[in-house]
């Protein structure tokens, strides 16, 4: 692990002990019913986590990237559904932060120093790792926008206080056609639909958003007409980090908990066998390269350094090994892991798929690979 | 070499499925939500001669060798691996007793096993590391009678369900596993407490639970094959269980693969459908790959089997090969179909579920590795 | 107690043939042969029939050499013993050719007093078949039957038409052909499966059964099977008002004679 700060290890460590008191208790059973925790909101009203990105001149706890990440290592560590509420609430601030003026940042990030949560609304039933392709519609009238549209799989949609949503303002422009805009819980015409119930993280809350005849005020643009792709590549960016922080809890506590089954097994004269002995180390190689993968990416960005590549090679390394040992684990420990650690590996299989699908990750660090060198593109574009 | 199944082994094969698609596609989202045991479903196997396959006609099963009986699970599992698992379990129990009991004892429990009025179990495995070993070992103690029964089974399979159990105990805690011996005890026998039903991540609707034993008293007509011969009896039983596990992964893998290629050729993103695109034919592939290679492995083992030649490396192997990448058919699937394979109101979700309980290790560091070492090394 | 024959096709499975995008030319290099699906009515309500009120039930096919892969399946179903007929001139026969062997095999074979058939063959679909061989024979015949019952020597069956729906009643013997709601074929047990190594099934050679050259030349030739695939127009009205995109719907079908 990164040698951390005093500060860091402080917030790590208290992040580790709300774990403990408030998450790892009750995730089996809210895993089990697929129900939303707005307990756990109330318990994060204390510790602002909820407001952990947003700026000190917001009122907000300004973490940097690094300590975000020790705090959701420790959420996916109790419980990733969990985990993914913290996360994708950030996530939709990401966009804000981005792309807000002042007035917008104040409005968007206040509720979140309540532990109320924010919701990121892009993905549609015909736009999914195509994500320019959504059809929902901003009609300017007036002071006004009017919005119309279907989004899906939408985290936080049916308990968030505040959404980013992506709409087309200019539909024959297609992709450069996308703006955001701030949307608020209740306004006439913006109803959630059908809740997902999933495979995994079941207790994060993933639902449909109906939009009819939304109208919302001019002042709810975020950035320009047009940027909307442009601000959502940007968020999407900086929240990457984030579910490989999520993967490399839910992967370290797989692995712990294997650990702990082995001990427990392996008693007195018995002991566990060389090739089991490996199993463990292979797996503790890949949650240990995984973390380090993200960290060098958060202090990148700490740093104001580009960590587009980095972010994308976080977010996809540390995903596939939490798949990895989730997955060993459960056949490694046979019957037992096939009762008692299934939850991981059934958690770990969307840290793949969202914000952005691992082949979508791909691209991004393929194309960073495959590009000329700084010296080589600068002349190419001279035309030499 | 003929890599063709016969006639019959297709027709029987095609027999299954044409069974599983009337009675089991139709229940296999409901089992899989209530867990509640598929009496019907059962019911119906028994009248298709599917739980006397193996069992010879004078007893009145169906006589099919073992290639016929890994078609028939691959098949039960493309729609329901859960039922498949009932189904392999009770015919574990039933191949045990049809290899290892006496001719009073085959008479005795066959016939009702073939019928599928006797459901049958298989009760190895223990909390400790191996059965035979530790605090909660089932220990049978030599009585004037017979043997008396104290001890723990773990993850008893069809628990509560079956009507018999095979189950394994050690004659003597000093020796452990080496004094490992198999009864077959009535599910009625005075002493027998059937646990409580583990919650298992799939193939709900296959009850597992842990069988405690009170003092259970057996007569000595109860021994099933010879004292401390349990440890050969279940290494070989458990390889046979294994190539027909492996047949359950190969049957969920195949129907999800289908099931991906299809969605994949009618979702359109960037303005083509995503099976053109190298990324989604690449995990296709891999997955459809893996599926043949395994169903070739496991037919082989199958074939050694019904030809009574030794299988147990190649079993081994087939093992090996998919706790590696069994599950990883599921993951790869998932993957292609994107949200819809994470959202329960498609099929993949419960198939990744299912697919995850049929590769499992037998117990933590039980590698079958091992044994493929010792063939070669 | 009646002698029952059942006639069936062995085809491909239509779900295993691709249809190669180029030049919509069929690939069923990877097909597998199945029985006809109304044929597997027709096998069934022989075995119905005769589980009902006793006898025993034949079943003849006539096919290129392939249509040996049908026995053991076609005697899981159902039939005591399997005639068979394997011949190249399957391969290009119509309905006249497959009427003129199938009868004279008939004939061969000896009396029976219910001749089954599918309604039609789910490759062809021909649907004549059953009504050329009866008239070859000077038999009576009823189609579309989709319900039968078999009292002495009399046959009841209900038949169903266009507009309407008949009821008959025939002496044996008679030619039959069902539609496929007669009933659902029961999935065979495996020990009818095992049980069908154990039936005899013999051979009908061609040339034994006194045809002439010309009985065995199609009338009707096959010159080319093509894949058909819908061609989508894939036009997309944008108009202001929905009264505008409809009026120009509206004039597009009548463009093309459709309104």
């Amino acid at each position: 692990m990164s040698i951390l700060s005093p500060e860091q290890q402080a917030i790590k460590q208290s992040a580790k002990e709300f774990v403990a008191k408030h998450i790892i208790p009750f995730a089996a059973q809210y895993d089990k019913t697929g129900e939303f925790h707005p307990y756990l909101l109330e318990a994060s009203k204390e510790s602002k986590i909820f407001a952990m990105a947003v700026p000190k001149e917001y009122g907000g706890l300004d973490y940097p990237a690094l300590t975000q990440a020790l705090v959701l290592e420790e959420w996916g560590y109790g419980c990733a559904g969990m985990g993914t509420t913290l996360a994708a609430s950030v996530l939709s601030m990401d966009s804000v932060l981005v792309a807000g003026n002042d007035e917008q940042k104040r409005r968007y990030f206040t509720p979140m120093l309540n532990a109320e949560i924010g919701s990121f609304g892009l993905t549609e039933p015909g736009a999914g790792s195509d994500a320019g392709a959504g059809k929902t519609t901003a009609v300017k009238v007036g002071d006004e926008y009017i919005l119309n549209g279907t989004k899906c799989w939408i985290t936080n949609g049916g308990y968030a206080s505040v959404y980013v949503i992506y709409a087309l303002t200019d539909p024959a422009a297609g992709m450069k056609g996308i703006s955001a805009f701030i949307v608020e819980r209740g306004l006439p015409g913006f109803t959630i639909g059908t809740v997902d119930h999933k495979l995994g993280i079941r207790s994060s809350n993933t639902v449909e958003l109906l939009l009819k005849d939304v109208h919302i005020p001019v002042t709810n643009l975020l950035g320009k007409e047009g940027e909307g792709m442009k601000i959502a590549m940007k968020t999407l960016d900086m929240a990457r980090p984030a579910i490989a922080a999520l993967s490399v809890g839910l992967a370290q506590r797989a692995l712990d908990e294997c650990v702990k089954h082995v001990q427990k097994t392996f008693t007195g004269k018995s002991y566990p066998g060389q090739t089991l002995q490996f199993k463990l180390a292979d797996m503790q190689i890949l949650v240990d390269a995984a973390r380090l993968s993200l960290h060098n990416a958060m202090q990148l960005r700490d740093a104001g350094l580009p960590y587009s590549k980095e972010s994308a090679i976080s977010k996809t390394f540390c995903s596939d090994v939490a798949m990895q040992v989730t997955t060993m684990a459960v056949s490694l420990m046979g019957t037992y892991g096939y009762i008692e650690l299934g939850k991981y590996m059934r958690d770990s299989k969307i840290m793949q798929i969202y914000e952005g699908t691992n082949q979508i990750q791909r691209l991004v660090i393929s194309r960073a690979v495959l590009a000329p060198p700084p010296a080589v593109a600068i002349a190419q574009k001279a035309g030499k | 070499m003929n890599f063709e199944l016969t006639e019959e082994q297709q027709l029987i094969g095609q027999s299954a499925r044409d069974f599983a698609k009337e009675y089991l596609e139709p229940i296999a989202v409901e089992l899989d939500h209530s867990g509640t045991f598929p009496k019907a479903a059962v019911k119906a196997l028994a009248k298709h001669d599917f739980l006397g396959l193996l069992l010879p006609s004078e007893v009145g099963g169906a006589e099919a060798g073992f290639v016929s009986y890994v078609e028939v699970i691959e098949n039960l599992s493309r729609y329901s691996a859960a039922v498949a698992s009932i189904v392999n379990n009770h015919t574990i129990a039933a191949y045990t007793i049809q290899n290892w009991g006496t001719a009073e004892q085959k008479k005795q429990y066959l016939p009702g096993m073939a019928k599928g009025e006797v459901l049958g179990g298989f009760a190895i495995y223990e909390h400790g590391p191996t059965p035979g070993v530790g605090p909660d070992a089932l220990v049978a103690i030599k009585h004037d009678e017979g043997y008396v029964l104290n001890g723990k089974k773990a993850f008893v399979r069809n628990a509560g369900e079956a009507g018999v159990y095979v189950v394994f105990a050690t004659t003597d805690p000093a020796l452990g596993a080496k004094a490992l011996t198999a009864f077959i005890v009535k599910a009625d026998t005075i002493g027998i407490k059937i646990g409580e039903k583990l919650e298992t991540m799939g193939l709900k609707g296959c009850p597992v639970a842990d069988i405690t034993f009170e003092n259970v008293v057996l007569p000595e007509t109860a021994l099933l094959g010879a004292v401390n011969e349990g440890a050969a009896i279940s290494a070989k039983a458990l390889a046979v269980v294994s190539v027909a596990e492996a047949a359950q992964t190969v049957g969920i893998g195949q129907a999800a693969v289908e099931h991906a290629a299809a969605y994949a050729k009618q979702r359109v993103q960037f303005g083509k459908p995503v099976a053109t695109l190298q990324a989604i034919q690449t995990l296709l592939a891999e997955v459809a790959t893996d599926c043949h290679l395994a169903r070739l492995g496991l037919q082989n083992a199958a074939a050694l089997i019904e030809e009574g030649k030794p299988f147990e490396v190649e079993a081994a192997m087939v093992k090996s090969f998919l706790v590696r990448l069994g599950s990883k058919m599921l993951l790869d699937t998932c993957q292609v179909e994107g949200g819809f394979g994470y959202s329960e109101f498609m099929p993949l979700p419960r198939m990744f579920r299912d697919i995850a309980g049929t590769n499992l290790l037998d117990a933590p560091g039980d590698f079958p590795e091992k044994l493929i070492a010792a063939s070669i090394a | 107690m009646p002698k029952c024959l059942v006639c069936y096709k062995w085809t491909l499975d239509e779900q295993d043939i691709k249809i190669k995008p180029e030049d919509l030319s069929l690939d069923s290099s990877r097909a597998k042969g199945k029985i006809s699906d109304f044929d597997r009515n027709a096998i069934e309500e022989a075995a119905l029939l005769v589980e009902k009120n006793g006898g025993a039930v034949d079943a003849l096919s006539y096919g290129t050499p392939t249509v040996k892969q049908s026995l053991k399946d076609c005697l899981s179903r159902g039939p005591e013993k399997a005639y068979w007929i394997a011949d190249a001139s399957a391969e290009s026969a119509d309905a006249n050719v497959t009427a003129n062997v199938l009868a004279a095999a008939i004939r061969k074979l000896g009396q029976y007093d219910l001749v089954l058939f599918g309604e039609g063959s789910s490759d062809q679909f021909n649907q004549q078949t059953a009504a050329r061989v009866a008239a070859l024979l000077g038999l009576p015949c009823l189609s579309f039957v989709q319900k039968m019952s078999v009292e002495g020597d009399v046959v009841k069956a209900t038949r169903k038409l266009e507009d309407c729906v008949e009821n008959v009643t025939v002496k044996t013997p008679v030619v039959v052909s069902v539609l496929s709601e007669i009933n659902k074929p029961r999935i065979p047990s495996l020990k009818q499966v095992l049980g069908a190594a154990k039936k005899p099934n013999e051979e009908v050679k061609i040339a034994d059964l006194g045809l002439k050259p010309e009985d065995l030349q199609p009338k009707a030739v096959r010159k080319s099977v093509k894949g058909f695939v819908m061609q989508r127009k894939n036009i997309i009205y944008k108009e202001t008002s929905a009264a505008e995109n409809v009026a120009k719907l509206k004039s597009s079908l009548a463009a093309e004679g459709l309104c």
